[in-house]
């Protein structure tokens, strides 16, 4: 998971390294992943959240392909 | 409140307060106990993913977003520095301590340094992007790779 300059540089590193390229994130839509996943991390009353529940967070970011769904067997 | 969550509490307090993995020896001296409970709540902690260990079983490699080791993300809170996992976490530090800070890292094509400050509701506007080479379903198969 890295930061890069600009979508060409993610193409030209997935072309170097022989990796497919996945969905590219802005730095708003990212805030709003981190934030989502990690406010509440040191709450005393924090708890992992349930694989549903990921799926109903990411979904709603904006996070909508299935590269994004942890329960999808696409990628198996 | 049970005795892994005080130790992981513990682990997090250390890493708010110093920016760094306790050993197993402080968090035992810390909260009075053996460190053989100690170890063992850090190997449990590992099997429910929340944290990661190092080889040795005993060290801390992750407490999701803070890195127990040095990497390329640095996040500077209050003076304080840490380190972050992954580009993710990197933003996932200000937003976990509720805090406003500066995220260092870098083009990983070309090398290119970053500097992003985050304030409460989230980084300046910045043309940067992150990409995620691991899909959702695989993140936890290898999750230093991820």
């Amino acid at each position: 998971m890295l930061f890069f300059r600009s979508e060409d540089a993610v193409r030209q590193w997935c072309s170097e390294n022989g990796q497919p390229m996945r969905p590219v994130v802005g730095m708003e839509q990212l805030w709003s992943l981190a934030a989502a996943w990690y406010s509440n991390r040191l709450a005393s009353d924090y708890r992992r959240p349930k694989p549903a529940e990921v799926v109903e967070m990411l979904k709603r970011l904006g996070f909508v392909e299935d590269f994004w769904d942890p329960t999808s067997e696409s990628f198996s | 409140m049970d005795f892994e969550t005080s130790v992981n509490r513990a682990i997090y307090q250390s890493f708010v307060h110093r920016g760094a993995a306790p050993t197993v020896d402080e968090v035992a001296a810390r909260l009075e106990v053996d460190r053989g409970a100690v170890a063992e709540a850090y190997r449990s902690l590992a099997s429910q993913r929340v944290l990661v260990l190092q080889d040795d079983g005993e060290s801390i490699r992750m407490a999701l977003p803070f890195s127990g080791i040095p990497t390329q993300h640095q996040v500077e809170v209050e003076g304080r520095h840490y380190f972050a996992n992954c580009a993710w976490d990197a933003l996932g530090i200000p937003a976990a301590l509720h805090q406003t800070g500066v995220v260092t890292s870098r083009c990983e094509q070309s090398r290119e340094p970053l500097r992003l400050e985050v304030g409460l509701d989230g980084p300046e506007p910045s043309p940067w992007l992150f990409h995620c080479l691991v899909p959702a379903a695989k993140w936890w198969d290898d999750v230093v790779f991820t």
